[in-house]
């Protein structure tokens, strides 16, 4: 029997906006407890929600950039559940009139494109934070501190279709999501601040099955790390469990970080009955056709765009992809630099490799304010002209990194400009040639290699100075002549 | 001539005069709750001492000739579900029995911003929960009329607060009735005004698309007076509207409508003579009435007790002794909260909490909550389309007479049967009035009710004087003062 397994996606944005959803308290990043509060954010009795029009617009702008119909009459919910960080005991949530419906998001997995059907967009306030003694479970604890400078801090809710099929594509869909995130301006898109967490639906079922199997839910991943094997474990528990004949019983399980395996939390008959009503307190949300034009205005390039954009440079889909999830200077340095050049490959290569590897080594954060945009173009026409060697290069980069100056400058300092005289080469050449004799016979006795190792003392005797590749032609004929 | 006993106008106009002083005034009424409140219990909280300091600030505006408020220096009792900051604020509750409110309402804020004085926080049933004043955790209170009487709920204590002259005029909150029931069985004027016109920020929400704050008076111009300073729209309350009035006649080219329903079994001859004595007057002035009929009426108490206890089942939920109010200690969290439940509720309050839960219940919800709100739907455009042939409603206030303390209390449906005539304008969100017309054989007052469309407070008002003035009703309790 052959299994397929079928995988959706609900995750969770919590929005960068300055205050909360429902009140105007401050959201804080701080560890120090309680101190964005008011009474209707810690439900106080007679305290009242107002909703936060930016939140609401940020909502519509992720609604609209994937594609989602907009839900012009939509109604904000209560989910009715008790915990002790939930301060009404009750969330805001929105249920059967989402902001946004039936949307598609563009993912890329190498060099193909895939396309993930988005369920629903949807608002809901965050909960506080609890603090359990002992075990760090509620059934458990003794005592519980409570933390409510998170509670109603707005969160956007993405709910995909049943349509993701391994942990491959999901890591690509919530890559391409927080990018979305970070470029709509919407969040900060950190995975290690919790600003993305995501629960995954998994069932598995027989290949050629109409229906998919019993769903098992794992709540409340935040990194893709955890995301990936999570799935991973649990595709391979479920299809063990179906060839030995065992029934999945549906449920909702815990990702265990530690022992990378996944544990039951509660089992479908424990499940809630939310039972959501539309909040009596929130009126009819309207969102008019004038706010959602006036929303669409704000869209900025989107990632998928961003790709087919680089891509008419020249670059691949898969470098188009890393360089539409890479930083906002990074794009932009992108473009500064190929607009100089016109070379793709040279323009993606120096920037995402040599100069993010360098100052990733070098614990730069980001670019000196000297580092002009001419100076790639710079470092990149040295190279093509032959007038510094590749080697040469990556020393001018670490340079310009660390000194005001300027290529040529360093260049001409540090005396690596390349020699690309023949007569000079030749007569260095012969030097080796006559250092070297012994290194000479056992070339021509057919020991093909130790021509490298040659060109390498040659290069290492003229500070790099030479241009290798005339350096070896010229060689090779000596030798042989 | 007792000071206790004039309007509001009168009242400020002697305060101009510097015939009397407001500290006088307030001394006066302090001495009629002190020879009232321990038969009666219409409060829970006394204020005199922190107030004559501001009583004193009154006496200086006046005799500066600086004051311009007609409120400056008037006595208002507050239903004790109203917040004021620094106060408690107990709902009659045990669960908020040592609850102070760190903030003020908008009303209370208004009311001020106007020199305003208050007197006390008072009885409700629980939450505003009951058509007595006998759900309160702290102690019935009895009718002025006569003490074997209940003086009806859930604002009893505002009424009997201002039908004993222990305060000018009071604030109350009207839900389902809770304004107008007790200020009918007290003698006095209740305004239940249009839903959204006054702020509900501050109230402690029983059911949040009916709750209505409004004042119980003397007369209807003090309640016209109070209307104009509490209401207006509020950023703080996204069901608040502005106020913008129509204005519909209130002289005798005004059509009168006469509510088949609320007409026959089930209300007391003496009520219904009581709207047919005012017909007459109408008609002897030259108003054109005519009987209407609006069959779903008839629903009203089903459809009500199905959407306020689904409302109040989710904002009651925040009372769980985390983080304010009683705490009732178990081993965990959950038992905790369980724990606090069961005993800081009432009887009443639990059933309707209950009766909620289930009509919000997956599988009940279409069959119960979502045919309530359905028929609620039916039931306002058929008021709209009764409007458009008659300008004012007319009724009875309550089916009877207010009944004898206990008389009800073991009989749930018979109690919420005495809501019929009120609950109608709630679910409607239409302003109504009751105004005191006459005693019954019992010497206990009886009222009618008039409503008109949803916006029209003030001509309401102003057609619910011309019956005030043409009545004469001589509503004073005997033996308080």
């Amino acid at each position: 029997m052959s299994l397929k397994p079928t995988i959706g996606i609900e995750t969770h944005i919590e929005l960068n906006t300055n205050t909360k959803m429902f009140c105007r308290c401050a959201v804080v990043d701080t560890d120090e407890p309680n101190i964005s509060l008011c009474p209707t954010c810690i439900g106080l009795p007679g305290a009242l929600p107002v909703p936060n029009k930016k939140a609401i617009e940020y909502i519509t702008l992720l609604a609209l950039s994937t594609g989602c119909e907009i839900t012009s009459k939509g109604m904000f919910h209560r989910k009715n559940y008790f915990y002790p960080d939930l301060p009404k005991n009750y969330q805001i949530s929105q249920f059967d009139l989402p902001v946004g419906l039936n949307g598609e998001l563009e993912i890329v997995i190498d060099e193909n494109k895939d396309y993930i059907q988005i369920e629903r967009v949807h608002m809901e306030e965050d909960t506080g934070k609890s603090s359990h003694s002992g075990t760090g479970r509620i059934e458990s604890a003794t005592s519980t501190a409570l933390d409510f400078n998170r509670s109603g801090v707005p969160l956007v809710e993405i709910v995909t279709k049943p349509v993701i099929s391994s942990s491959k594509q999901a890591v690509a869909y919530i890559e391409e999501l927080r990018q979305l995130s970070i470029d709509l301006n919407i969040s900060e898109g950190r995975l290690e601040k919790g600003n993305l967490r995501f629960d995954a639906n998994i069932s598995v079922a027989p290949e050629d099955s109409a229906e998919l199997g019993t769903k098992v839910e794992i709540k409340n991943m935040n990194s893709l790390r955890s995301l990936e094997r999570a799935i991973d474990y649990e595709i391979q528990r479920q299809t063990k469990a179906l060839e030995e004949g065992i029934e999945i019983v549906q449920e909702t399980r815990h990702w265990d970080e530690n022992k990378e395996i996944t544990s039951t939390m509660r089992s479908k008959e424990g499940s809630a009955d939310y039972r959501y009503f539309s909040d009596p307190d929130l009126p009819n949300m309207f969102l008019s056709e004038e706010f959602i034009r006036e929303v669409e205005t704000l869209m900025p390039l989107l990632p998928k765009a961003q790709r087919e954009e680089l891509m008419t440079t020249g670059l691949s889909l898969s470098q188009s992809n890393i360089l539409s999830k890479s930083d906002e200077w990074i794009k932009k340095l992108y473009v500064k630099v190929f607009d100089q050049t016109k070379d793709s490959i040279a323009s993606y290569n120096w920037i995402t490799g040599e100069l993010q590897g360098q100052m990733r080594k070098a614990n730069i954060e980001v670019l000196p304010e000297w580092f002009n945009d001419d100076y790639l173009p710079e470092i990149i026409e040295l190279i093509k002209s032959d007038k510094v060697s590749f080697t040469s290069a990556k020393i001018i980069l670490t340079e310009i990194l660390t000194t005001d100056t300027t290529p040529s400058k360093v260049a001409e300092q540090k005396n690596l400009f390349q020699e690309n005289d023949s007569e000079k080469i030749s007569e260095m050449i012969n030097q080796i040639i006559q250092e070297n004799q012994d290194l000479v016979d056992r070339i021509k006795s057919g020991e093909d290699k130790l021509v490298g190792f040659l060109v390498g003392q040659l290069m290492k005797e003229s500070n790099g100075s030479v241009n290798p590749g005339m350096a070896k032609e010229l060689l090779l004929k000596e030798l042989e002549g | 001539m007792d000071a206790s006993n004039l309007s509001i106008r009168e009242i400020n106009s002697l305060f101009t005069k510097k015939e009397l002083k407001p500290s006088e005034l307030y001394l006066k009424v302090f001495e009629n709750a002190a020879n009232s409140e321990a038969a009666l219990h219409a409060h829970l909280t006394l204020f005199e001492e922190e107030n004559i300091k501001k009583a004193a600030e009154s006496d200086k505006r006046f005799n500066n000739g600086e004051s311009d408020s007609l409120l400056d220096g008037i006595p208002i009792a507050i239903k004790d579900n109203i917040n004021i900051k620094n106060y408690k604020t107990t709902c009659s509750s045990k669960m908020l029995s040592n609850y102070t409110s760190p903030y003020d309402a908008t009303v209370i804020e208004k009311l001020k911003e106007q020199n305003t004085l208050f007197t006390g926080k008072t009885n409700l049933d629980e939450f505003a929960m009951g058509s007595s004043t006998e759900n309160s955790a702290f102690g019935l209170t009895k009718n002025p009329w006569n003490i074997d009487y209940v003086p009806g709920g859930s604002s009893g204590g505002s009424a009997a607060s201002v039908g004993a002259r222990s305060s000018i005029a009071a604030l109350g909150s009207d839900t389902g009735g809770s304004i107008r029931q007790p200020a009918s069985f007290c003698g006095l004027v209740g305004f239940k005004p249009t839903y959204g016109t006054v702020s509900r920020f501050g109230l402690v929400a029983f059911a949040s698309s009916l709750d209505q704050i409004g004042p119980i008076t003397k007369t209807v111009d003090d309640s016209r007076i109070i209307f104009a300073s509490i209401s207006g729209e509020d950023s703080r309350d996204a069901t608040s509207v502005i106020n913008n009035q129509l204005d519909i006649p209130s002289d005798n080219t005004a059509t009168i409508g006469v509510i088949k329903e609320l007409m026959e079994d089930g209300i007391s001859d003496e009520a219904k003579n009581e709207v047919n004595k005012v017909v007459e007057i109408l008609k002897s002035k030259g108003y054109k009435v005519k009987e209407i009929s609006i069959p779903i009426i008839k629903l009203s108490i089903s459809i009500y007790y199905l959407i306020a206890p689904a409302e109040c089942s989710a904002n009651l939920a925040r009372f769980d002794g985390v983080r304010y109010g009683l705490r009732v200690d178990g081993n965990t969290s959950y038992e905790m909260m369980e724990n606090t439940r069961a005993e800081g509720f009432g009887a009443e309050v639990k059933r309707r909490i209950l009766l909620g839960t289930y009509a919000l219940s997956a599988g009940y919800y279409d069959e119960y909550y979502g045919k309530a709100l359905q028929a609620r739907k039916e039931m306002i455009d058929e008021f709209a389309k009764t409007f458009r042939d008659v300008d004012y409603l007319i009724s009875p206030t309550t089916p009877t007479q207010a009944f004898k303390s206990g008389e009800k209390t073991s009989n749930p449906l018979e109690m919420y049967m005495s809501d019929l005539c009120t609950i109608p304008a709630n679910l409607a969100g239409l302003p109504a009035i009751s105004i005191p017309t006459g005693l019954s054989k019992d010497a206990l007052p009886l009222g009618v009710q008039v409503m008109s469309k949803p916006l029209s407070d003030n001509s309401l008002l102003d057609f619910s004087e011309i019956i005030e003035n043409e009545v004469q009703f001589d509503g004073q309790p005997k033996g308080w003062l």
